[in-house]
């Protein structure tokens, strides 16, 4: 490429990043004097609007995902409107998937909201969403897909449900939620003028369902009065979150270096965003991060306003917003109640059916404080779940003391006195208080023993909850650490993860198996036992090859860390899963140790299973998988004649498989052995050492299917040790029995 | 295992060239995919390259085996295998539209831009390729993985062995140049 159209190409991507009014002053500047450049730069950018719509709509023929987000955030402006002109009208009355179309019912910065109806398998109305920004669709759905199960799971009157997702056939990702209709939560509570309670019980309604939504491991990410909508069922208000799950699914990818800038560009809601939200790394957000948000909604709800101006955030550019969010205190609600200008603070104190100085004085306090701890910047010091936000506004609609502020004395007694108002409105009865006095203080400590006591079970619980979250989203950090490659941190959190999701994500399960595989490959066997334990309790979705293959790389892992207790769980499990199914696989792992006669009496079955259909297997190399744990299972049982009887039938590709030569060379040894064939023994051990150690010289590999993966390798160096430990080669007499 | 994975393997120790080995097993095996996809579904059927080139992936490697290099290799071929799959099977289709076994030629006087079928499209970025090759090897490489091998960016970034940012960037402007030159070429 010669220099001059290295410059124009380095122009025209400039100018695309600009906004489209800049572009034109944008080229003025640099190509100052050079009207040739300017006239080569312009036309390009002329060009590209239709240059895009071609390439979409050859895109259509061979349904490539349309423009990834990165692409998508580039050009964002040029984009957008392109996009904007394609979806709205064209699409009414036409189908997405089994959807007709029918209204188009809102439009917000990521997607159009349509009414439409779905005939099968029931008649209903829906809400449908298309995601406007172009995102990889594949992506989308596929993150979408990975939280399906978890969604499906939450079931709250005061949750939205999200039914379905897919693609339309401009290849733009789709939701399908449950229609609500109504306004949003704070337009609903100022048209309605609702009091400051009245506010707070409908914000009640909403921490129970993101709590809710918290305990089936679901993180909403987006909570902001868009999202959360006013409806009346039989005149009663009923806030309803919507959009769960859409935010996680269509976020940027942030495993994406390098383009953070483009992708944070579309990811949140500013003056709703958390502090670790809008962190560069954006990655480690956990259920805390919709605890502040929560704050951000209470403190709208009960000031007319957002802690940060959203606007001001905006504008500040984005290196500034994040100082803002991560360092800058935001005013207690009361005082910005006070700072507000006079009509502005008559109309909000108005539509809150209050006046300014009630407000005030309602904000004042303790209110205050439960916002405040709702937006602390570290989230430790947050509330820790959405209830514990929900029971301290309780505490204050009950005239409780609130957990928001350290308790100090005068503070509690002023709240005795007013839940007691009766009692202490008769301070004249000091002789009442002298009389009754001791019973009074017993009853008030035994009932506050008791609240206690139920405040900390429930805590207790809740902590439980909690760690389930944080570990969800740590096995979501070790999958994008896997991602990348960095297996050494991936496992370092996995190692931190007690609670693995009974029914996890794909990604999750292979992560686990990859941090499993690249520990044994160091041979850092009791972190690999670890892993490897814990994905095949989880990984019993079905039967499928990769699940024998973990079952065998898992046995191997835990014989070779030595841990006969971890074994033998192992082995029952398997039992458990497998006594019927006819593996090999499976039950070669189960023999990598010497077995009792329980275990024996266990795997009889699976035994039997597979020596019946031995005749009966196709002729190729699955006969050597199954000859192979058949030889070294009657070993096991002390049937020596039998093993050597197994190892000398005539098998198809035998010698194909190297390790399998080595156990078989390894396992006739041990026989022999046994049988008081010293000097065979010792040749045939001789032989599967050799190809054992050839192998396992230098580090080990991940090796091939066909040659032998690590863990074939790994079984044969067990079996190796056990080998050379049994049959004596030095000493001329054979010992005999077992 | 399969020959494929022989021919990975010794492509990563450098022992043989990468593409002109890997082309006609890549190439067969997203031909049989795709015939199996078109005989399932009906009329107006598209062939998803990024699905067709993993499942490719999957039935001729496995998953087992994961190295990068090797993934590298394979999606440059398959690329290649699936862009003439994607052409051939426009050609079909335009040549069928267009009402008779005549052969669709690129270029007709009487094309006009706006109204050419998706198909034709694809005909269209597929001789502005082969310009843009000679042109700007990069940058057609990049087309090439992405619009007719279905890769993402990252794929595209690892396949070639460079910046993500720069795959994007030189896609957008790929684009534009590409559409310049049909826009000139069917003035």
């Amino acid at each position: 490429m010669n220099p001059e159209s290295q410059m124009e190409e380095a122009l025209c991507l400039a100018a695309l990043s600009l906004p489209v009014p800049l572009r034109a002053q944008f080229l003025d500047q640099t190509c100052a004097g050079d009207a040739r450049l300017r006239a080569a730069v312009a036309e390009v950018l002329l060009a590209h609007a239709d240059a895009e719509k071609f390439f979409e709509r050859g895109g259509a023929a061979v349904n490539v995902p349309e423009l990834d987000a990165q692409a998508a955030g580039l050009l964002k402006e040029a984009e957008s409107e392109i996009q904007l002109d394609d979806l709205t009208d064209e699409q009414l009355g036409s189908r997405v998937g089994r959807y007709q179309l029918l209204q188009k019912i809102g439009e917000g910065g990521c997607g159009v909201v349509y009414l439409a109806e779905q005939d099968k398998p029931v008649r209903r109305q829906v809400a449908l969403k298309v995601i406007k920004l172009g995102m990889d669709t594949k992506s989308v759905i596929a993150r979408f897909e990975a939280e399906r199960q978890a969604l499906a799971l939450m079931d709250h009157p005061n949750i939205a449900r999200v039914f379905d997702a897919g693609a339309t056939e401009a290849g733009r990702p789709f939701f399908v939620m449950e229609l609500v209709r109504g306004p949003r939560i704070t337009q609903y509570c100022d048209e309605h003028n609702l009091d400051t309670v009245q506010r707070l019980k409908l914000f009640i309604q909403v921490c129970r369902a993101i709590q809710h939504a918290h305990q089936k491991g679901i993180i909403h990410r987006d909570i902001k009065p868009s999202n959360i909508l006013v409806t009346l069922q039989d005149g009663v208000p009923v806030p309803k979150v919507i959009d769960f799950g859409i935010a996680k699914a269509t976020e940027g990818r942030l495993t994406d270096h390098g383009s953070f800038t483009v992708v944070d560009q579309f990811v949140g809601t500013p003056a709703y965003m958390s502090p670790e939200q809008a962190d560069i790394s954006g990655m480690d957000v956990d259920t805390r991060s919709d605890i502040y948000s929560l704050g951000v909604l209470l403190y709208e709800l009960l000031t007319g306003k957002t802690p940060f101006d959203t606007k001001m955030l905006v504008e500040s550019g984005l290196d500034e917003m994040r100082r803002t969010l991560r360092e800058k205190e935001p005013q207690l609600p009361s005082t910005m109640i006070t700072s507000l200008r006079q009509t502005e603070l008559t109309i909000t104190a108005g539509q809150r059916h209050a006046e300014p100085p009630k407000l005030v004085s309602q904000l004042k306090g303790d209110l205050d404080w439960i916002v405040m701890k709702a937006l602390d910047k570290d989230r430790n010091h947050r509330y820790e779940t959405a209830n514990g936000l929900a029971l301290d506004i309780q505490r204050y609609l009950d005239c409780e003391p609130v957990v928001a502020r350290p308790p100090s004395r005068p503070y509690r007694f002023k709240k005795l006195v007013r839940r007691n108002k009766v009692v202490f409105a008769a301070g004249g009865v000091v002789a009442l208080a002298l009389l009754i006095g001791l019973g009074l203080s017993t009853w008030f400590f035994f009932r506050e023993r008791e609240a206690r006591l139920r405040e900390r079970e429930a805590r207790e619980r809740e902590t439980v909850l909690l760690a389930k979250a944080e570990d969800r989203s740590k096995i979501t950090q070790a999958v994008m650490l896997v991602g990348q490659g960095k297996f050494e941190e991936a496992a370092e959190i996995l190692d931190e993860v007690k609670y693995f999701p009974a029914s996890p994500t794909l990604d999750s399960v292979s992560a686990l198996r990859s941090v499993g595989e690249w520990l044994a490959l160091q041979e850092r066997w009791p972190q690999a036992a670890e892993r490897y334990f814990a994905l095949v309790k989880i990984d019993q979705l079905g039967n499928n090859i990769q699940i024998y293959l973990d079952y065998l790389a898992c046995g191997v892992v835990l014989a070779a860390n030595g841990d006969a207790k971890a074994y033998g769980e192992f082995l029952n499990l398997a039992v458990a899963n497998f006594s019927r199914s006819q593996n090999d696989t499976v039950f070669y792992a189960c023999l990598l140790r010497p077995l009792n006669p329980a275990q024996i009496q266990a795997l009889k079955p699976m035994a039997a299973t597979l020596e019946r259909r031995f005749p009966t297997l196709p002729k190729n190399i699955v006969t050597v998988w199954n000859q192979l744990p058949l030889c070294l299972w009657h070993y096991r049982c002390g049937d020596y004649g039998a093993a050597i009887e197994w190892s000398q039938r005539e098998v198809p590709f035998k010698g194909r498989f190297p390790p399998g030569v080595a156990d078989w060379y390894l396992i006739r040894a041990m026989s022999l052995y046994r049988l008081g064939q010293l000097d065979e023994a010792c040749s045939e051990l001789a032989q599967g050492r050799q190809l054992v150690e050839a192998k396992l010289q230098g580090s080990l590999d991940r090796g091939r299917p066909d040659v032998g993966n690590w863990d074939d390798w790994i079984f044969a160096s067990i079996l190796l040790k056990e080998a050379t430990a049994l049959v004596d080669c030095k000493s001329a007499e054979p010992a005999t029995g077992g | 295992m399969s020959d494929i994975t022989l021919v990975l393997e010794s492509v990563r120790r450098g022992e043989r060239q990468a593409t002109e080995e890997l082309f006609p097993l890549v190439y067969e095996e997203l031909r049989r995919l795709a015939a199996m996809r078109m005989a399932k579904e009906v009329a107006g059927h598209t062939l998803q390259p990024t699905a067709l080139v993993h499942e490719a992936w999957m039935q001729l490697v496995g998953d087992g085996h994961r190295t990068w290099e090797n993934r590298a290799h394979f999606f440059g071929a398959a690329a290649d295998a699936m862009r003439r799959i994607l052409i051939d099977n426009a050609r079909r289709k335009a040549a069928l539209k267009r009402g008779g076994g005549q052969q669709f030629r690129v270029g007709l006087e009487a094309l006009e831009l706006t109204a050419a079928t998706p198909d034709e499209h694809v005909l269209l970025i597929d001789e502005a390729l082969n310009w843009l090759a000679t042109e700007d090897p990069e940058k057609a490489r990049i087309v090439s993985l992405k619009f007719f091998g279905g890769l993402t960016n990252d794929e595209v970034a690892e396949t070639m062995g460079i910046g993500l940012r720069t795959v994007v960037r030189q896609w957008v402007y790929a684009k534009v140049k590409l559409f310049r030159w049909i826009s000139l070429q069917n003035r």
